[in-house]
């Protein structure tokens, strides 16, 4: 092998490693497929009796949980549908904080999808017939971002308005655990 | 027929092509004060420019055509000053002069056309901000009583003869107004109020674009606008102020009620309903526009019922989503949505 | 050698620190602020209440202003500033709540009544047994979901009593009327709807046997009205609308403002980019006053919606102003709008007290309000016209108020507007100081003002509405104004127009005050700190730590054994303390509408509670 074809081989071989990271995820204007509805009942935890199991995690959460364009809607629809009037940029206002690790009807992404569909007791309106399935998951994607869960490079690295918050990039991660009490 | 003799033809009819469009959307255009400055100005740099670059190939041809006579050295292998010659001493100097006068000619053209346009553009009458989104425009007319005020989308509706000065404002990227028929351009910078004024001067409709990348519909961000006489324009303001006719077919009722009770209110606004959203474009009047989405579709039934339905095939990537309405649904909010006109 | 030689300047230096630290520890933590005194109360002829509004003190508090010329003063004078420093426990009770307590307790004949926020407890304690055990409770049971709409804490801002029966709102826009002998309900009205964002917090007032209601949600695009319901039937007898046609504003030919500025017909529509009124907010979340006299009522009206100045230009009437209206009809008799298109949320909701000022040689009804956008009004009661309007507080983004137009004159470059970020606003959007009402001593003749020194940076968007959620398009960030202090107690000579004396005090001072005839006042700090000073010169007297900060009305009655009482609830919460009661995260400086910014530390200085305290002096 003369190191001419060698050289244009491992040259062949950067650039196809490249392109292949290049399509690490995928962006959908649309959700797929149309018209289907949320997880229903998607409880936050408690308590499963008789040794049922806790339900799995939505198979749709893949598209979103660290989907940087998924995130970045999520981020504009996070000011446009008011949820900023209620949860501030995570620090809660009317509505409880987003940014810590407290999560009265569950952090998962497809728990708070849920949350946000079918809407909460104390206060947290319905959001099913006002928005699509796909910009309430994402909505979850983004709202994940402010407690740091989605991975780093998904998460946009500025806001849109005045920057108060922790850039998303920075945001130290925050496991969700269950708050105390879910009630007034 | 030769290509030498075939050339003219088609030049000719490229020209009287462009020449019939050319008021639509052509940057030869010469619908308003802003935009026959500009051909002005055009034409004189043109000719100046051509002007001296003829003069410059003509000597450049000169130079390698001409031969040296035998015998003779020439400047550079000689030693001598290029001065000490007088043919070049005085085309030089001569030269310089052409350019220098050349340069000030322009830029007094320059200066005059921009003074002429400032002068044009003062005791603006009329005051609009337009507000660009990804990917369409939010155009809101001011008015001293504020009740007057009138906001709609993707349109433009300007008197002839008066100027108008347009506010610009972005909320997401960098856009840019342009109206080549009209005006030149113009950004539109979030965080900055930029404006630009207008006179037109003929009645008649032109197209606009957005001329700054801002995405990945920027294709898709065209704008109308309507050179009225002033009292067309008055007609169409005060059309403009009436709220949405109430729906009378039980189709268009059943229309109604989806577009104010589910998502569409949410983004949309709809005078005299409760639809009272700011996010996405003004829809009360929008069966009286030419074009729906920014100029992505001509307006029409098929292209409504094609755009309520799923917009992202039309326009990928566009700010509203496909909603997946039933077939029952599509019919309603599609025949309520033709009644606002 | 070198050894001892450096332990001993190091012994001495330990010593000397130990003997510093000493020396603090004969203070208390929280080491009083001390008064700044500028002069002395005013001599001779100075403000008196109203005196139709002012009836004999009968040792009763049957509304929370205390009468209807809101001077929340008691004629009781047991307490006085020589023996005030004995003030002790009498009993307490546990109102089970732990979000914002704003509301007075009030006394009837021997019965105490507290509401609660929500879920708006009726309590009736018997104070003529020991310990003062619960005569009956009463539960509204408002919907839950009422809390979401609710801007500023879930607070409630008091009952009312009236010929037997107690009125109160609760958060799911209600009004209920109990029998206050047996705390059975006599009628319900609902009146709001929270599927618009309509919540009610405010007290009633009742008045000429109408019982007065508004609703709240200013910053949920809500159209702010104000009902009057028959005090027999809760039958409603008029509502008027505080934006849109004259008609829904009870706008008639007996409307006459005073100013140009307010004079015109359908302003409520015309000051309005078209349909805009009808998101527009102008509630009526805040206090009513009334003069039985002239049979007026006196209510301000909110902030207009949103926030964001640039989504409604005009001056939008008729947000930020101060209505006058026939108690009988609702007919509106004059409008001053202290803030025509109103660029900071400085709603015009302040109490108003009813006074006389002296005038010439004799006297003039007035009226006197230490308003949210840092002026303090003197103002003729009759026709609305401003006499004086003095700032009590720092202000940078007004002028001044020019008397001759009665406009105020905003500075052009604090203007918020969309897509910039404006700093250094002060007045903060809470005002020089917000809803706590401040007290009027008729004995002193100053007005004890219990408020704020908050300045803020304002973020404007545009807002988009939708029914039922926030429509605001503003982000918020407060900060301490000049002098570090974010509270301040002033005591305020109306007729003389300047400051008799200042406390400074770290924490914004969310609490009302009361004002005896002792010549003791008494407020409420956010860390929950109970502060009596000398009405004079603002000399702190006494002062007791309660469990939780204090945000709600001190009041003073007469107990069935003679004895003058003192009490309060303290439960920190409200706009201020919404970090506290919501367990809000202090990371986000937007939070709480920009007001966890300014109280990043109230989270360790006081925690959530709702217990009643009350005091006396030994027997």
């Amino acid at each position: 092998m003369s190191s001419r074809f060698r050289a244009s081989l491992l040259l062949l071989g950067g650039i196809a490693v490249t392109l292949a990271a290049c399509d690490r995820e995928e962006r959908h204007s649309r959700s797929k497929p149309i018209g289907e509805t949320l997880p229903a009942g998607m409880s936050p935890d408690t308590i499963w009796p008789g040794g049922t199991q806790p339900p799995a995690l939505d198979p749709r959460a893949k598209l979103y949980d660290d989907n940087a364009p998924a995130i970045a809607a999520g981020q504009q629809l996070y000011s446009q549908f008011n949820c900023v009037g209620c949860h501030s940029h995570g620090g809660g206002s009317m509505g409880p904080p987003l940014m810590d690790d407290q999560w009265r009807y569950g952090g998962r992404i497809d728990q708070i999808a849920a949350s946000i569909a079918e809407g909460r007791p104390n206060g947290m309106p319905a959001w099913r017939n006002k928005l699509t399935d796909d910009q309430i998951w994402q909505l979850a994607a983004y709202v994940r971002t402010l407690s740091g869960q989605p991975s780093k490079d998904a998460v946009s690295s500025r806001a849109d308005a005045m920057s108060s918050t922790t850039p998303g990039s920075l945001t130290p991660r925050e496991p969700a655990k269950s708050s105390g009490t879910a009630t007034q | 027929m030769s290509m030498g003799r075939r050339a003219p033809l088609v030049l000719l009819a490229l020209g009287t092509g462009a020449c019939s469009y050319q008021n639509y959307q052509s940057t030869f255009g010469n619908a308003a004060i802003e935009a026959r400055q500009f051909n002005t100005l055009f034409v004189i740099f043109l000719v100046v420019c051509a002007v001296m670059y003829l003069a410059v190939v003509l000597f450049l041809f000169a130079s390698i055509l001409r031969r040296r006579r035998a015998g003779e050295a020439n400047v550079v292998e000689d030693g001598r000053h290029h001065l000490s010659s007088p043919l070049m001493r005085s085309a030089l100097i001569g030269w310089s002069a052409v350019v220098v006068v050349g340069l000030i000619g322009l830029a007094i053209a320059s200066f005059f056309a921009d003074r002429s346009m400032a002068k044009a553009a003062s005791g603006q009458k009329l005051s609009i901000t337009i507000t660009a989104n990804q990917w369409w425009w939010d155009v809101q007319y001011n008015s001293a009583d504020v009740s007057k005020m009138v906001r709609t989308a993707n349109e433009l509706h300007l008197p002839v003869g008066v100027p108008v000065r347009i506010f610009l404002r972005s909320n997401d990227v960098i856009h840019s107004f342009w109206v080549p028929s009209l005006a030149g351009k113009q950004d539109l910078i979030p965080g900055r109020d930029n404006d630009i004024t207008i006179v037109p001067s003929k009645v008649g409709i032109y197209r606009g674009q957005c001329a700054e990348f801002c995405g990945a519909q920027h294709a898709h961000m065209a704008l109308v606008v309507n050179v009225d006489s002033f009292p067309d324009f008055i007609k169409w303001w005060q059309h403009q102020l009436q709220p949405a006719q109430a729906p009378t077919t039980p189709e268009a009722v059943a229309g109604y009620n989806y577009v104010t009770s589910r998502q569409c209110g949410a983004c949309h606004s709809i005078a005299g309903t409760p639809a009272s959203g700011t996010v996405g474009p003004d829809l009360t009047h929008l069966a009286s526009r030419r074009s729906i989405a920014a100029g992505t579709l001509p307006m029409g039934q098929g292209n409504l019922y094609g755009w309520v339905a799923d917009p992202q095939s039309l326009k990928p990537g566009v700010h509203m989503p496909t909603i997946g309405l039933e077939p029952a649904q599509l019919h309603a909010v599609v025949a309520y949505l033709e009644t606002l006109k | 050698m070198r050894r001892t030689g450096g332990a001993l300047p190091v012994a001495l230096l330990c010593s000397a620190a130990l003997a510093l630290t000493a020396c603090n520890r004969s203070q208390p933590e929280n080491s009083s602020p001390s008064a700044t005194v500028y002069g002395s109360p005013p001599a001779g002829n100075h403000a008196v209440p109203a005196p139709a509004a002012f009836p004999a003190d009968d040792g009763n508090w049957v509304m929370p202003g205390k009468d209807y010329a809101s001077t929340r003063f008691s004629a009781l004078n047991q307490v006085t500033p020589a023996n005030v420093g004995k003030l002790g426990l009498a009993f307490t009770f546990s109102t089970a709540t732990t979000t914002g307590f704003e509301a007075p307790p009030l006394v009837v004949n021997g019965t105490m009544y507290l509401v609660t926020p929500f879920p708006n407890i009726l309590y009736a304690l018997d104070l003529t047994k020991e310990g003062a055990p619960t005569k009956w409770v009463f539960k509204p049971k408002p919907l839950a979901a009422a809390q979401g709409v609710a801007c500023c804490d879930v607070v409630n801002r008091g009952a009312v009593y009236d010929a037997g029966k107690i009125f109160f709102n609760t958060l799911d826009g209600q009004t209920f009327a109990v029998d206050a002998n047996s705390g059975q309900q006599v009628w319900r009205a609902q009146l709001g709807d929270i599927q618009r964002g309509e919540t009610i917090t405010m007290a009633p007032l009742v008045a000429d046997g109408k019982v007065l209601v508004g609703n709240s949600g200013g910053e949920m695009g809500v159209r702010g009205w104000i009902a009057a319901l028959d005090e027999g039937s809760g039958k409603l007898a008029w509502r008027a609308f505080n934006t849109g046609p004259d008609k829904d504003v009870l706008i008639g030919p007996d409307f006459k403002p005073f100013y140009a500025m307010d004079r015109g017909k359908d302003l409520g529509v015309k000051s309005w980019p078209p349909d805009a009124w009808k998101i527009g907010g102008a509630t009526t979340w805040g206090w009513i006053s009334y003069d039985p006299e002239t049979k007026l009522i006196y209510y301000g009206t909110s902030n207009p919606g949103p926030w964001n100045p640039d989504q409604r230009p005009g001056d939008n009437k008729w947000s930020a102003g101060l209505f006058a209206r026939d108690v009988d009809t609702g007919k509106a008799v004059w409008f001053y709008q202290s803030s025509p298109h109103d660029l900071y949320d400085h709603d015009d909701v302040n109490e108003i007290i009813l006074a006389d000022i002296p005038w010439g040689n004799g006297r003039r009804p007035a009226l006197l309000r230490p308003d949210r956008n840092g002026f303090f009004y003197v103002m003729d009661r009759r026709t609305g016209e401003v006499l004086s309007a003095t700032p009590y507080g720092y202000i940078n983004v007004y002028k001044g108020v020019d008397l001759k137009t009665g406009r105020i004159i905003p500075v052009p470059e604090k203007a918020p507007h969309a897509g910039r970020v404006v700093r250094d606003i002060c007045p903060a959007s809470p005002g020089a100081k917000d809803w706590n009402p401040a007290a009027f001593s008729p004995v002193t003749g100053l007005v004890y003002i219990p408020h704020i020194n908050l300045c803020q940076d304002v973020g404007a968007m545009e807002a988009n509405y939708i029914a039922g959620t926030p429509y605001v398009g503003a982000d918020v960030k407060m900060y301490a104004g000049p002098g570090g202090n974010r509270g301040v107690f002033t005591a305020w000579d109306p007729v003389n127009r300047r400051k008799v004396f200042e406390i400074k005090e770290d924490l914004p001072l969310w609490s009302p005050a009361l004002a005896t005839a002792g010549n003791v006042v008494f407020y409420g700090t956010m860390d929950g700190w109970l502060k009596a000073i000398d009405a004079r010169t603002g000399k702190l007297l006494w002062q007791f730590k309660a469990g939780s900060g204090i945000i709600g009305q001190p009041i003073s009655y007469r107990g069935p054994d003679g004895r003058q009482y003192i009490a309060v609830v303290a439960g920190v919460g409200g706009w201020s303390g919404a970090v506290v009661a919501g367990k809000l995260d202090t990371r986000d400086p937007t939070a709480g509408g920009g007001f966890v910014n300014a109280v990043k530390d109230l989270p360790m200085k006081s925690t959530a509670g709702g217990m009643l305290y009350v005091f006396t002096l030994p027997r």
